[in-house]
């Protein structure tokens, strides 16, 4: 394949340990780079991969441990100090200006001229040779705003190249990207291989791992819990070291028999996002009552926008919603929830809590005005203190007392805070996405025991999660989302998470 | 609980102590101070028997802590005037006996008459910052109170007491109608409310120019123009109707304007309106998930700023000035904003950052005059005290320092182990 | 029509030229801070303080060129204060402005009082850059154009090269771009390694020279003497035409001449008194079109991405 040695190490970082006020989010963690070569960070969200590589990148100071760059030890006090020794870093969020040119953005603080005066001339011909050296096609003078997903991720790695980057991180490069793109980008990171360039791609995906890495570091919990050749490796094994134990269900499920009705339907219904392009295309599904239904999917496919529009905060181009067979389409967020439909937010920061409000406040947001919590125009401040401190015993929210910020408690209670009040409102519906997300262990099996709880109370839940783990230990069905629409239907017992990643990813059975 | 029954009897003779207080120290008689006192003494032990110390405790405690950084911020902007003041040449113990002396005492009613308007227009910005909105124009607003207030007062005929209510209601109906557009603009395109009440304010400004030499008033030549003076039965009650001891210009609108202040800490922080504003200040995006209409919220909470603005420039026609003058550039909006941030936005906090800033413009005039030392040191001192206080990164930024140098000179004794 | 002739004159659009020259510089000024990202209300307060010191060094030198070096250097010490207290110690943008902006008037008449002995107006300068009107040989033999763009006085001229220094600053330069950056995608331009710190220390501080300029022109250029409240809220109407004209250099220039013309025509209103209309009629005009700008009525203006967004590099030690 390459004509480098395999064997010369580019890159070593020698037991870092990062530790934050609160977390350590490393923690004596080692690994080398060869040149030419591509290894995989692997491991769940929140297990310290991009911690290590803003160490890396100088975002991060480790607080132990050292790194050598061609056999010589480095300090970088800034990204600055990395690039300039050959790093670069191509972010999930991309790091590029909206309203300036491909060309702009790509020699951005490296820029060709003399006496401070940019040559813009020769930065389009730099750019066009490299992007053509290294089959990136973009057309130069376009502005970042017009570009697709894919095209701006192909600028983002031309600015490293511009800058001569050796090493090139990739922070969960293929998150965004369409299948299509998926497949283009591999072929990019390739052919990077071939010229020199060596690699490190963070993900969580253990296909992405098969696909094109050569060895693969698995992370869990900050620290590094082992080395693998990627050829030598099966997935199940990846994924039992990634996760810690056996991937078993993490909560007893009993089997049940769905009857019924269905509680909660979407007939074809369609949301634009801000772009203007359908991001729900003509989306169907129904939810019974005692039944969960888990929407599977890669980020981006329109989970957002179905949480939005079922709970009103969005605009519903056309399609209809019906619960308990009356339409609710044009019902604002209040009155959906008046009618016991309940909510938890997928960015609990955002949509779910107001941190600097006291927990007892947070508790009754969104029915504060409902008796008992109210009397007359005023808040009725002790019933609301008293339901709190019921909830936060009942849902064993660990906590000083109700009327500290929700601010100050850790991700796990402040969930909790959220499923409190979305709970005890003996919602008909439950729409939860994303409810364990960065959350501990502990954490995750109260929220999943405290979801099934709810569904043996005969509520209709609909599940949104990108965790596919999740999805399965969860559903009573699974529904494939992708590209705004639900491409498959799946009962848990009868598939594999093989056989729905494929379809998330935009795979389809003749 | 035997205690809990009395719990009407001890408020009663707090809230009374504590109004007959006020008033005698408004009136400028200062053993008033000790009725407040003692009104302040009555409640925390009905406190005390109610529950117990360590509630009480949680009570003052973090009110003292909340008292701490703007306690650094006075005395450093204090000391830093003190030594511009050394440095070009004049005595800055001289200039603070006086200005303390004149603000606090001499003036004491002027300290009063200056703050007055500044309770409602910082009322008015410290209100919308809680919904997460700069009614940077309060001044706007404050101008047409006073528009109103000249109009009305010279054409309404009424009983005395139902006349200046009117006044006062329609002045601040007419004020809040005058941030409709902001508000609706704000609503509907998401203009920024900074600007549109800006520029409002200065629309309202140059509004009153024509309005002045409208309303007739003395207009041979004098600049600047006045209107006529309204009718003294349109006049705002003084204080020296109740202790005739009291300075004659003194009048109960600092009453109305501490009757407001608890009527906004009310509606924030005991009805559901207050709860719905403070959340959207706080976090819009959870506000609207869980129901909250944020575009009602916040129209409503621009039109009440409006409002509070309103009754400043209302009170000080028809409490003060009598008459509306063209071209004064009283700046109480602007003024407002000062005295709304240095409270931390809180509605009682406002009332004391405005009698500060009172007793700061009357002491720096008596001093002026008493010391020759210019009397704008003290807008400069102004100037500093809000930035040391309301930048409070600064204290953050200090403590890292210190860390730092104290962290490096750790690491230096460590390393030569 | 005679009262028409009157006012619609080429003498008007001098007059035009002449009262928005404060404005653009202030407005285009402005326009870089924002790119930068830092929002500025504080113009007024700067000019302030720029008219202020271009009379007291002229006073004392007997100089108006070292009046006009003082005043432009007047306005960017005092700005550093906006950007310290924006950029480093992370103060909300518009609050730090409404406070420099007070702040400006009580240092000023402090000053005054030390200098003059009396607040009010200060003692004329002996000479003021306004004698040195300059008809450029030929060009300003144009009909029209002649008089409002080659005889006029100094800081005229300059604020004509300033436009096209700041635009060309914007566009060609590498700092420029680095400055657009920061005021849009701030950790992108931090994370290549250029100081978004410094890049909005920039921005404000050129902020400030262009508004001292501004000031030196209306204390010794416009006039001789200083005079509190002379600036008149023109830093407002700055941010006015800044908004207006879409957060861009050219766009600031035209929205100032705009309101330069309204002033103008507001004055000759008022001496020949055609119209039984209040003159502040038109005064107001520049503020109504600001808030028909911000209500999105003018298409195409938005302001840099980051505006008012306050950027913090969190690199702590564990």
């Amino acid at each position: 394949m390459s004509t480098v040695k395999e064997d010369r190490i580019v890159l070593e970082m020698q037991h870092i340990s990062k530790q934050f006020p609160n977390v350590l989010a490393n923690e004596d963690v080692s690994i080398q780079l060869k040149e030419g070569e591509i290894i995989s960070l692997l491991g769940e969200n929140g297990a310290g991969k991009s911690t290590l590589m803003n160490v890396l990148y100088g975002l991060y100071r480790p607080s132990a441990g050292k790194i050598i760059l061609n056999d010589e030890e480095v300090e970088f006090s800034s990204p600055k100090d990395a690039i300039e020794k050959g790093l670069g870093m191509v972010h999930q969020h991309f790091m590029l200006v909206d309203n300036l040119s491909v060309t702009e953005n790509i020699i951005l603080g490296s820029e060709p001229g003399k006496a401070g005066i940019i040559d813009y001339k020769s930065a389009r011909k730099e750019v066009a040779e490299l992007s053509e050296k290294y089959h990136l096609e973009v057309e130069p003078d376009a502005i970042i705003e017009s570009l697709s997903v894919g095209l701006q991720q192909r600028v983002e790695i031309l600015k490293a190249l511009y800058r001569k980057a050796r090493i090139l991180i990739l922070d969960e490069p293929t998150a965004v990207l369409t299948p299509h793109e998926v497949d283009q980008l591999f072929l990019v990171i390739k052919k990077l291989r071939d010229s020199g360039v060596s690699m490190i791609i963070i993900t969580h995906k253990l296909e992405e791992v098969k696909a094109i890495s050569d060895r693969v570091y698995i992370l869990r919990r900050g620290k590094c819990e082992g080395l693998r050749n990627t050829k030598d490796v099966t997935k199940e094994d990846l994924a039992n070291l990634m996760v810690g134990r056996e991937v078993v269900l993490t909560v007893h499920k009993e089997k049940k028999e769905v009857t019924g009705d269905s509680i909660f339907n979407l007939e074809n219904v369609i949301v634009k996002n801000e772009k203007g392009i359908n991001a729900l295309d003509g989306l169907s599904l129904n939810v019974r009552p005692g039944e969960i239904v888990g929407i599977a999917g890669v980020d981006g496919n329109g989970q957002t926008e179905l949480a939005e529009v079922l709970m009103g905060l969005c605009k519903l181009e056309s399609g209809r919603i019906y619960y308990k067979g009356e339409d609710i389409s044009e019902l604002t967020t209040k009155q959906r929830r008046n009618k016991s439909i309940s909510n938890v937010p997928a960015d609990r920061h955002r949509f779910g809590l107001i941190l600097p409000m006291t927990i007892s406040e947070n508790m009754v947001l969104g029915f504060h005005d409902e008796k008992p919590y109210v009397h007359g125009i005023n808040l009725a401040l002790d019933v609301i203190h008293n339901y709190s401190e019921k909830m936060v015993k009942d849902f064993d929210i660990r906590t000083p007392g109700v009327d500290i910020p929700a601010g100050n408690l850790s991700g796990g209670n402040q969930q909790k805070v959220i499923l409190a009040r979305e709970f005890s409102r003996n919602p008909d519906f439950l729409l939860v996405a994303q409810p364990t997300r960065g959350l501990d262990v502990g954490a995750i099996e109260y929220i999943h025991s405290q979801i099934l709880k709810m569904r043996d109370r005969n509520v209709g839940i609909l599940l949104i999660s990108l965790e596919l783990e999740e999805i399965f230990s969860l559903s009573d069905r699974i529904l494939v989302l992708y590209e705004g629409k639900i491409v498959k239907e799946f009962v848990p017992e009868e598939t594999t998470d093989k056989e729905v990643g494929f379809y998330m990813t935009g795979g389809k059975k003749e | 609980m035997q205690i809990t029954k009395l719990k009407p009897v001890f408020y009663v003779l707090a809230v009374i102590s504590g109004i007959v207080g006020i008033v005698m120290y408004f009136s400028s008689i200062f053993s008033g101070f000790f009725f407040i006192l003692l009104a302040l003494i009555i409640y925390y032990l009905y406190r005390l028997l109610a529950t117990d110390l360590k509630t009480v405790k949680s009570d003052i405690i973090p009110l003292l802590k909340n008292l701490l950084i703007p306690l650094i911020g006075m005395s450093s902007a204090i000391i830093i005037g003190a030594i511009i003041m050394a440095l070009t040449g004049y005595d800055p113990i001289k200039a603070y006996k006086a200005l303390f002396y004149g603000g606090f005492v001499k003036n004491w009613s002027i300290s009063i008459l200056n703050a007055t308007p500044l309770v409602f227009t910082g009322l008015s910005i410290a209100f919308a910052f809680k919904a997460g909105l700069f009614n940077i124009g309060a001044e706007g607003q404050y101008y047409i109170g006073a528009m109103v207030a000249t109009f009305l007062g010279i054409t309404f005929n009424l009983p005395p007491v139902l006349s200046l209510f009117l006044i006062f209601i329609i002045g601040g109906l007419l004020a809040a109608a005058y941030n409709f557009i902001p508000a609706l603009l704000k609503v509907k395109t998401g203009a920024h409310e900074v600007i549109t009440t800006m520029m409002f304010a200065h629309i309202a400004k140059y509004l009153s120019s024509i309005f002045v030499r409208g309303m007739g008033g003395d207009s041979a030549g004098l600049h600047p123009y006045v209107t006529d003076p309204i009718l003294d039965t349109n006049w705002l009650m003084r204080f020296k109707s109740i202790f005739p001891s009291a300075n004659y210009r003194v009048h109960i609108g600092i009453l109305i304007g501490i009757g407001m202040a608890l009527l906004v800490n009310y509606i924030l922080y005991k009805t559901t309106f207050g709860y719905e504003i403070r959340a959207i200040g706080q976090n819009k995006d959870a506000a609207r998930g869980q129901g909250i209409s944020v575009g009602k919220n916040i129209f409503i909470a621009l039109l009440f700023a409006g409002f509070l603005a309103g009754f400043a420039g209302v009170t000080q026609v028809v409490g003060l000035d009598h008459k509306m003058y063209e071209n004064l550039n009283a700046g109480y909006g602007w003024n407002g904003i000062s005295v709304a941030l240095l409270a931390a936005n809180h509605p009682i906090g406002v009332i004391f950052t405005a009698l500060l800033w009172g007793v700061l413009d009357a002491g720096g005039q008596y001093m002026t005059r008493t010391t020759q030392i210019p009397n704008s040191i003290v807008e400069i001192i102004k100037g500093i005290m809000l930035f040391l206080i309301v930048a409070r990164y600064i204290y953050s930024w200090l403590g890292n320092r210190i860390k730092r140098k104290l962290g490096t000179r750790i690491k230096k004794s460590g390393g030569a182990k | 029509m005679e009262a028409f002739f009157a006012i619609f004159n080429t003498d008007l659009l001098v007059a035009t030229i002449r009262l928005s020259t404060p404005i653009t510089l202030a407005a285009v000024g402005a326009t870089i801070c924002e790119k930068s990202g830092i929002v500025n209300i504080a113009m007024e307060g700067m000019m302030i303080m720029g008219a202020f010191f271009a009379v007291i060094i002229a006073y004392y030198t007997g100089n108006p060129w070292l009046g006009l070096v003082g005043g432009v250097a007047a306005g960017g010490i005092f700005s550093l204060v906006h950007a310290v207290a924006t950029v480093t110690f992370h103060l909300d943008h518009v609050v730090s402005g409404a406070v420099l902006n007070i702040l400006s008037f009580g240092i000023v008449r402090y000053l005054m009082v030390l200098f003059f002995g009396h607040p009010g107006t200060t003692d004329p300068i002996p000479v003021g850059l306004g004698g040195y009107q300059f008809a450029i040989p030929g060009l300003s033999k144009i009909p029209v154009l002649g008089p409002m763009f080659f005889n006029q006085t100094p800081i005229i001229y300059m604020s004509f090269i300033l436009i096209v220094g700041a635009l060309f600053f914007l566009k060609k330069t590498k700092v420029g771009l680095h400055l657009r950056a920061a005021g849009e995608h701030p950790l992108a331009l931090e994370t290549i390694g250029v100081s978004v710190y410094k890049m909005r220390y920039l921005g404000v501080v050129i902020s400030g020279l262009f508004s001292g300029l501004a000031g030196a022109y209306l204390s010794i250029e416009n006039a001789v003497s200083f005079t509190e409240g002379m600036s008149n809220g023109r830093g407002f109407i700055a941010l006015a035409a800044m908004i207006s004209g879409g957060w861009t250099a050219l766009g600031s220039f035209a929205a100032a001449l705009f309101f330069g013309f309204a002033d103008a025509f507001q004055i000759r209103m008022q001496i020949f008194k055609v119209l039984p209309i209040p003159a502040e009629i038109f005064i107001i005009f520049p503020y109504i079109a600001t808030v028909i700008a911000v209500a999105g009525l003018v298409k195409k203006s938005r302001p840099p991405r980051a505006d008012g967004i306050d950027f913090m590099i969190e690199r702590e030690d564990g």
